[in-house]
């Protein structure tokens, strides 16, 4: 008998700690998928000076309780400016809590649990697509704003069938960084020159060509990019027509460097590039927006970064064509407060705060006015980045089929064993991946 | 004759004691090779050299006052957690292994073999799969994201790695159980005053595998505790520090970190290693 | 035939006589198993029939107490004066109402459907506020949930309508019931099964079996990641899951996956079970050999490595492994030279061989913790026959120590090799599957089965398919274990020492 009343009584538990959570999540009786009240864009917000909207704009929401994640680097002055919009609306009543969470695994832990998801978050613009499907993240409520305030590439990376999603916060790509007492400013626009000054040097290049991430630039700067999905179910990737024989010479270009070079050129993680830099084993590297402050601060006044350098192909010298994303917030669609949360996310990724970011945790910015300014043009970093982001695909629309067929592409072309005169060889392997990424 | 197969032994042994040695420092060399490095002062991630030319503790100091970067990172806390949910889940296991494993070696009763099997094989399905139906039963109960949920998980399938215990309890001999019987003791009394004492090395085998447990386990955890970096645990603590952001600042005190998690185990497993080996042997000679 | 009869035989003859049996016991096993599942099923079936002929048997025997037993609970056992049961019965089902009235029904009445009505979006000012519809996973877990409640309460149900009719026989042949105290000690002695096993029962019941079921039910869905809830609804597909990992015909990229990665699972499962089974044995014998000394430190040395937690210890191995990495480094001094071996990430033989070598050096302080023992425990005589006979070392172990050991612990050798097939912890920390190629889906050259399905979990969130290729792995493994087991001989010899 005892087990019996055990399980009812866990039973008993269960069903009272469920019973408010089955109201809240059990809707009306309204089958209609239609969205009701005003569905029609409202339009332009005035902003004040400091980036704040107008208190009217949030509605009668007072005593709002609200949480944001922000990744680890970043939590400190997220608070600082989220402390700032609450005393703005000082008599809303407004507390935020920042919460540290990597934008890489935002997503995910939204999805996993909606409910313990922050209302305002930050996450990387690779995972919108999953955001959208599952329905986390709500439309941009501020859309023209966003639109007028930021690049044009940012905001389109956050469109996706005509509406906006996400509050573009900051680009977040790779480029290159240099020993500047290695490879001269000059060197460091041609990968022949730069790849040559390490040889010279004695020290290596290192690029993770095992990865997707940036083993794709050996596809892209030939003209096989991704465009969006082929299909609506969003399982098959959608390349644009490319010229084959242009996409192989590539290759074949970036494969024949890479064992003229071998010994200098290394497939090694980022991480490998700091360490590399500090020990003086390595000269130059592709590294990413994120280990620029180790980067530069192993090689203090010797630290040099621009855009990825041109390769040539066949007497053409081709700029590196890269992936390139976006860190943006997002505004969880199922918030209490979603005209708070929406304000602060407009005031989050607003000019002023783009602009303290810039300065404060050196983040790229995305708002063209934060973009022209001095703070970017005096930075190596944060120029190279802006400069990237041109010559760069979008990092948002891409299937989960995508990362490892293209790492393996980069390893193959990378492999000791691999014959860069090989022209068949290479145009096999290159349609090889393309199906695999297709999954046909 | 005597004397050459005297020679023989003693070449033999000689040759056994370097195998012995050549394999020994096999083993124990990446542990070597990881204390080292945890008192390296100079470079980030990895080295081109085996043995560091700088040595310091200030990764172990940076790694408990949470210096040393700009994370939200706080080992001491997620290292009494865990030591917290290791007791917990410990103290449970054991229970309801050597319960179970009573039941199944001591009394007959019906359906004994088929739950049994029911119990061996239940084990085999792949772990993972089922994480989020337990991530949703633990938020009906109101208890995700805490301690009190790992200790749930880590302890509720407990009962079915009974097969060591119930071959160490076949083999005491059921003698005792039946003079206990004819002097009028239950069998309660039987499992509290005769078996259990003499269980001594399966016990302590238990509490061993079952404290390891929660030291270890760096995927349920995660997906328990999201964005509770207050509630971590060192395992997933010691993950996030290997993430693409931190591990340019933080790799030197990761490997602080998984020599403080390592080092305790290790001792406890030095100490209690002979129980550990009677209790194995008595199980599996049975299981 | 019996251990020393078999030591009898010359090798011919034992080979002759284990490939007989074998052979002889293979189909007979199979055929066995398969015959005890269909035999389970009609003895569940026969057990319903009979369960039902008894109620209506007994409502009709039954007096006006155990009548009104079939409708409220505890009655019976009430009217009878065994009080505490009869309260107990009655809360029951007062508590199972109560939970059926405001949590089950809400789930169990979409059981068929998994959800009908959608998500949509509402607007508040100029914000979109998403107001939630049906969450098709939610239900499909709360329905399995309040399935396995009402499974219970029926046995409750059907007990208690038997306790009263036992009780109604027992009054009527002038006996009374037990006490409370005696039923407490027959809880303690007679029943003490059930004390025991209650609470373990219950945990593993609602955190294994629950979730379990639920995964299985999983494999009959369309839940992928465009049907992720909350905003989407999925419903179930039938067998369209297993049939897109098993469309080997068709020759699509899953299934040769399938294909392929089972094939080095098995590979993997029978190589990293058996060089750690060997190798730790003949470890085991050299540090337990007469004559060796400092045995607990050698012994020591070895189980350190299981001391250290596995995250730790096989990341520190995949980073030794890199090509610049510790190992290259120390190969270096050697031949003057780093040599940048790519261990991990070059062919895929290379990386297969070094995740079984790897895969040793976390193995065989296990092998030689649990076998030191039984190794101990071989008859010295057999020994001593072997030595007059003039065999060497290599000879007395091929023909004594293994066949012993292979006779005493067939079941690890099985449990080590399912843990193997399942052995998630080395290749996902050690080469995350890689090698890379582009022939499989999803997954490199050393990715078995688990690591596949957790890839395919994590990265592409086909819960579907996943959910289908576990049920394929665990089909195998339980089927070889159950088996093994019920055919072993410490199975059958249960009561051997007692």
């Amino acid at each position: 008998m005892k087990k019996i009343l055990a399980i009812l009584l866990a039973g008993m538990m269960t069903a009272t700690a469920l019973a408010g959570c089955g109201d809240g999540q059990t809707s009306g009786d309204s089958s209609n998928p239609d969205s009701s009240g005003t569905g029609d864009a409202p339009g332009l917000a005035e902003l004040d000076a400091e980036g704040f909207v107008d208190a009217a704009e949030l509605g009668d929401e007072t005593g709002a309780t609200i949480k944001v994640w922000a990744p680890d680097a970043a939590v400190n002055l997220t608070q600082k400016m989220c402390d700032a919009f609450a005393e703005h609306y000082a008599d809303k009543n407004i507390s935020i809590s920042v919460v540290a969470q990597g934008e890489k695994d935002a997503a995910t832990q939204a999805q996993s649990d909606v409910d313990a998801a922050a209302d305002v978050f930050g996450f990387a613009s690779d995972q919108l697509d999953n955001l959208i499907n599952s329905g986390v993240i709500a439309e941009c409520a501020y859309t023209d704003n966003v639109i007028a305030m930021n690049t044009e590439e940012s905001v389109k990376a956050g469109t996706v069938n005509d509406k906006l999603y996400y509050y573009p916060e900051t680009t977040n790509g790779y480029f290159l960084v240099y020993d500047k007492s290695v490879v001269s400013d000059e060197k460091a626009q041609k990968f022949e020159d730069v790849l040559a000054a390490c040889k010279d040097a004695g020290k290596r290049f290192i690029m993770d060509a095992g990865d997707g991430y940036y083993s794709c630039i050996f596809t892209f700067t030939g003209g096989v990019t991704i465009d969006g999905y082929a299909d609506e179910e969003q399982t098959v990737q959608n390349f644009v027509d490319y010229d084959e024989d242009t996409a192989v010479a590539t290759l074949q270009a970036f494969a024949q460097l890479i064992k003229d070079y071998k010994g200098t050129f290394t497939s090694l993680s980022v991480d490998k590039i700091a360490s590399g830099f500090a020990d003086g084993s390595c000269g130059a590297g592709i590294d990413g927006i994120w280990d620029i402050e180790s980067d530069s601060e192993k090689l203090g006044e010797n630290f040099g970064a621009t855009k990825l350098p041109t390769i040539n192909v066949n007497g053409e010298d081709k700029a590196m064509i890269s992936m390139y994303g976006y860190k943006a917030l997002g505004v969880k669609s199922t918030t209490k407060y979603p005209l708070t949360s929406a304000a602060l996310a407009l005031y989050l990724t607003g000019e002023n705060c783009q602009r303290q970011r810039a300065e404060q945790i050196q983040w790229g910015p995305t708002n063209k006015t934060v973009t022209e300014e001095d703070v970017v043009k005096n930075s190596a970093a944060l120029s190279a980045s802006v400069e990237q982001s041109k010559n760069s695909v979008a990092q948002v629309h891409i299937t989960s089929t995508f990362w490892d067929p293209m790492a393996n592409l980069g390893n193959q072309i990378i492999a000791d064993e691999w014959d860069p005169s090989n022209a068949d060889k290479t145009k096999e392997l290159l349609t090889a991946t393309i199906k695999n990424i297709k999954d046909e | 004759m005597i004397k050459s197969y005297k020679l023989r032994r003693h070449l033999a042994n000689g040759f056994i004691y370097l195998l012995l040695a050549v394999l020994g420092i096999i083993w124990i060399s990446p542990f070597v090779y990881l204390v080292m490095h945890s008192f390296r002062a100079e470079g980030v991630t990895t080295v081109a050299y085996l043995i560091p030319h700088e040595w310091t503790i200030q990764n172990y100091i940076d790694l408990f006052t949470g210096a040393g970067g700009t994370a939200q990172l706080n080992f001491p806390r997620w290292f009494m957690n865990t030591f917290v949910v290791a007791i917990f889940s410990c103290i449970i296991s054991t229970i309801s292994v050597l319960m179970v494993s009573y039941a199944f070696s001591r009394l007959r009763f019906k359906a004994r073999k088929k739950f049994m099997n029911v119990g061996m094989i239940l084990g085999m399905f792949p772990g993972f799969m089922t994480m989020i139906a337990i991530y949703y039963l633990l938020k009906a109960m109101g208890l995700t994201q805490t301690l009190v949920a790992l200790v749930i998980c880590y302890s509720c399938g407990a009962g079915l790695g009974f097969q060591i215990s119930k071959g160490f309890f076949d083999t005491i001999p059921r003698a005792l159980d039946e003079a206990a019987t004819i002097d009028g003791a239950t069998k309660n009394q039987i499992f509290w005053r005769i078996i259990l004492p003499m269980s001594k090395p399966i016990v302590v085998y238990t509490v061993l595998t079952s404290f390891i447990g929660p030291w270890t386990d760096f995927i349920l955890a995660k997906i328990i505790m999201l964005d509770s970096r207050d509630n971590y645990t060192v395992a997933i603590g010691l993950q996030l520090m290997q993430d693409q952001q931190f591990k340019n600042t933080y790799y030197k005190q990761f490997l602080a970190g998984s020599v403080v998690v390592a080092v305790p185990i290790s001792i406890l497993f030095l100490i209690l290693q002979r129980y550990y080996v009677e209790g194995v042997t008595g199980g599996a000679v049975k299981g | 035939m019996t251990f020393v009869e078999y030591k009898q035989l010359n090798p011919f003859q034992r080979f002759a006589y284990n490939f007989k049996k074998t052979v002889i016991s293979a189909p007979k096993a199979i055929a066995n198993f398969f015959k005890a599942i269909g035999m389970a099923i009609v003895k569940f079936f026969v057990g319903i029939g009979k369960g039902l002929k008894n109620y209506g048997t007994t409502f009709v025997k039954g007096d006006w107490a155990t009548k009104l037993s079939y409708i409220i609970l505890g009655v019976g056992d009430l009217s009878k004066g065994k009080y505490y049961k009869g309260i107990l019965y009655f809360l029951t089902e007062v508590l199972y109402v109560l939970f059926m009235m405001f949590f089950g029904w809400t789930y169990i009445s979409k059981f068929g459907t998994l959800g009908t009505v959608k998500s949509h979006i509402e607007y508040v000012g100029r914000a979109p506020k998403t107001v939630l519809g049906d969450n098709s996973m939610l239900i499909l877990l709360y329905s399995v949930l309040t399935i396995v409640i009402t499974v219970i309460f029926l046995a409750v149900y059907i007990s208690n309508i038997n306790d009263a009719y036992k009780h109604q026989l027992m009054r009527a042949e002038g006996k009374k019931p037990s006490t409370i105290r005696e039923d407490v000690r027959d809880f303690l002695d007679g029943k003490y099964h059930i004390t025991l096993l209650s609470f373990p029962t219950l945990m593993i019941g609602v955190f294994n079996i629950l979730p379990l079921i639920f995964m299985i039910l999983i494999a009959f869905t369309t839940y992928n990641k465009i049907n992720l809830p909350p905003a989407n609804l999925f419903t179930w597909c039938g067998f369209q899951n297993f049939g897109d990992v098993l469309d080997v015909l068709g020759g699509s990229l899953k299934a040769t996956t399938f294909i392929e990665l089972t094939k080095w699972t098995l590979i993997w499962a029978l190589f990293a079970t058996f060089t750690n089974y060997i190798l730790g044995m003949i470890v085991a014998l050299m540090i337990n050999k007469k004559g060796i000394k400092f045995k607990s430190l050698w012994r020591t040395l070895f189980v350190l490595a299981i001391a250290v937690p596995q995250f730790v210890s096989l990341l520190l191995m995949n980073q030794i492994l890199q090509t610049d990495g510790a190992l290259n480094i120390l190969l270096g001094y050697f031949m003057g030279g780093n040599p940048h071996i790519q261990f991990l990430n070059s062919t895929p033989l290379m990386a297969r061989v070094t995740v079984i070598i790897v895969n040793c050096w976390v193995g065989i302080p296990y092998t030689i913790l649990s076998m030191s023992g039984i190794l101990m425990n071989i008859p010295e005589d057999l020994y001593e026959s072997a030595r007059i006979d003039g065999a060497g070392p290599m000879k007395t172990f091929t023909s004594i120590t293994l066949p012993y050991m292979l006779f005493v612990t067939t079941p690890q050798l099985i449990t080590q090799f399912v843990g193997n097939i399942n052995n998630f912890n080395v290749i996902y920390l050690l080469t995350n599957g890689g090698p890379t190629t582009e022939n499989f889906y999803q997954a490199g050259y050393t990715d078995i089965l688990v690591t596949w399905l957790f890839k395919l979990t994590m990265n592409s969130q086909d819960y579907n398919l996943a959910a289908a290729i576990g049920i394929l792995v665990f089909i195998v493994c339980a089927t070889l274990s159950l088996i093994v087991y019920n055919n072993s001989k410490s199975m059958k010899d249960e009561e051997a020492f007692s």
